[in-house]
């Protein structure tokens, strides 16, 4: 089975020859074809260049977009800062106060120069896969992309106590989620993955997310025309499950790896789709023989769920890991039973 | 309804993020028996089991702000009935209770800043805050002019984080290490600790 029939079959509920996984390896390219990531996130033929060298160490079923959010935010007018081992982060973010949503710039995904480099960084990975392999879009979650353009108080304190307001960042974050995504799919994104860092019960306690959260994430979802991931952005995710799993489009989950797949399929019921829960950041920590007893674990308490993804959970792999661990535990995947 | 259930129907609303509710609750309680009442015996409690519930995990960032606005709405409400010794000085010969507060430069999460202010204040410090992006030097410039005995420093980032070296080399070099004392928070710094 080519990657792209595995992920179809594992989908569509019919026979796989073995798991599909996914290493959130956006960043590693550039590590892999000896580039910047500051040139790498800027250049749509470096990306897939990059992309292209993962698949070749690796053998992934699934690869990525850029994972660049920041990036995002300074098509609103942000100040990104780009370093040579790691993705962008937001500098100065594009208002100071809430109340400044009336002066950040509205960018247009077909005109702003850097969500076109995003889509265009996407498209020619899909390009230059040829159909053989999903390629999944990350982007910023609605409800935390106000938190890049105005920071993390200023969007807890109006989610809280300035409803009026909260809705013009709502609406503004929720325009923006479907443009950006409608281009994604056009572009040929397979689907998008949407970590979700504001549902995390350290920043939000699951009665503050029923109520200031979840309508944000149901009107955007559902402007989508095709299927998100929802992506645990750090955070544990399955005791959240019971109020996520019916929001509009979500095909799977991400999880945390601390979270447990036994409790997230009872959350979930057989429908969707489960993914993770290897730490990616910790590959480039842990010894390789931690990662393969982790990796083969993980492999055997979901041998009998149909919906499973061997992916790597939280943040991209590191840029120092070594391409060696990689290539390893890609060898262990793509002939797992 | 007494000190007991008052306080607990404060801690409540603080949970539900229901601001407004909880300071109407403050000001009939002060209306009622006294500022002093209302702060020892019903926010107090509040914020102590707040406090208890923080340590272990149980409260998230969203009610812990919730908490430090109910704070600041308090002392707004009650900013007349502050004994002058409690908000100028220790009381027991030690030094003047006056704090600088800041994000580092380049920083811009101030929201456990803003929390950290808050409660400084409630224990009757004068808190000078001088909001995000702040250079050590200026750090350093307001502390003198305040007769500030601590700075209370933030960063979130991990980049962020390393500018408060900056602010170390800043009271060092200025000879003030002995005088002037440097706290510092934020994640990054949570996570070494």
């Amino acid at each position: 089975m080519t990657p792209s029939e595995r992920v179809g079959a594992l989908i569509a509920g019919t026979p796989v020859d073995r798991p599909p996984f996914a290493l959130t390896a956006s960043l590693y390219g550039a590590r892999l074809t000896g580039r910047k990531a500051s040139e790498y996130f800027s250049d749509p033929a470096l990306y897939a260049a990059g992309q292209r060298a993962v698949a070749g160490l690796c053998g992934p079923d699934i690869l990525f977009g850029p994972f660049a959010f920041a990036l995002e935010a300074a098509a609103f007018g942000a100040e990104a800062e780009r370093f040579d081992d790691a993705p962008p982060l937001v500098r100065k973010p594009a208002t100071r106060s809430p109340a400044g949503i009336g002066s950040i710039r509205r960018p247009d995904p077909g005109a702003s120069a850097e969500l076109r480099c995003l889509v265009d960084s996407l498209a020619a990975v899909v390009a230059d896969q040829g159909g053989q392999r999903p390629v999944a879009a990350p982007i910023a979650a609605p409800t935390d992309l106000p938190i890049l353009l105005m920071g993390m108080e200023g969007w807890v304190e109006t989610l809280l106590f300035e409803p009026e307001l909260a809705a013009e960042w709502a609406a503004l974050a929720a325009d923006h989620f479907a443009a950006l995504a409608s281009a994604y799919f056009a572009a040929g994104a397979s689907f998008v993955v949407v970590p979700v860092m504001s549902t995390s019960p350290a920043i939000m306690a699951p009665n503050l997310i029923e109520r200031l959260l979840m309508p944000i994430l149901r009107e955007a979802f559902g402007r989508l025309a095709g299927p998100i991931v929802f992506h645990h952005g750090g955070n544990r995710l399955s005791g959240l499950l019971p109020m996520l799993k019916d929001l509009p489009n979500v095909a799977g989950f991400v999880l945390d790896e601390r979270d447990s797949f036994a409790e997230a399929r009872q959350a979930l019921g057989p429908g969707h789709l489960l993914l993770g829960n290897l730490s990616g950041p910790q590959c480039g920590l842990r010894p390789a023989a931690d990662l393969e007893a982790r990796t083969r674990a993980l492999l055997a308490d979901r041998r009998t769920d149909a919906k499973f993804i061997f992916a790597t959970s939280g943040a991209d792999i590191p840029y120092d890991t070594d391409p060696r661990v990689l290539e390893r535990l890609g060898s262990l995947l793509g002939s797992a039973p | 309804m007494d000190a007991t259930a008052l306080s607990a129907l404060l801690y409540r609303h603080i949970l539900d993020a229901r601001r407004t509710e909880a300071r109407e609750l403050l000001a009939r309680a002060v209306e009622a028996s006294g500022y002093e009442f209302a702060l020892r015996s019903v926010l107090e409690p509040s914020l102590a089991l707040l406090g208890e519930r923080w340590s272990e995990n149980s409260i998230s960032l969203a009610q812990g702000f919730v908490a430090g606005k109910v704070a600041e709405d308090f002392l707004a409400l009650g900013e007349s009935h502050w004994p002058e010794a409690e908000v100028t000085a220790a009381g027991d010969g030690g030094p003047a209770r006056i704090a600088v507060m800041g994000n580092i430069e380049d920083d811009y999460h101030a929201m456990g800043r803003s929390l950290v202010t808050t409660f400084l204040r409630l224990r009757g410090w004068t808190v000078a805050d001088l909001g995000c992006d702040i250079l050590a030097a200026s750090f350093v410039d307001k502390a003198i002019e305040v007769g500030a005995c601590v700075i209370g420093v933030s960063a979130m980032m991990l980049t962020t984080a390393r500018n408060v070296l900056s602010l170390r080399a800043e009271l060092d070099g200025r000879g003030l290490s002995g005088r002037i004392k440097l706290a510092v928070g934020g994640r990054r710094i949570q996570d070494a600790a």
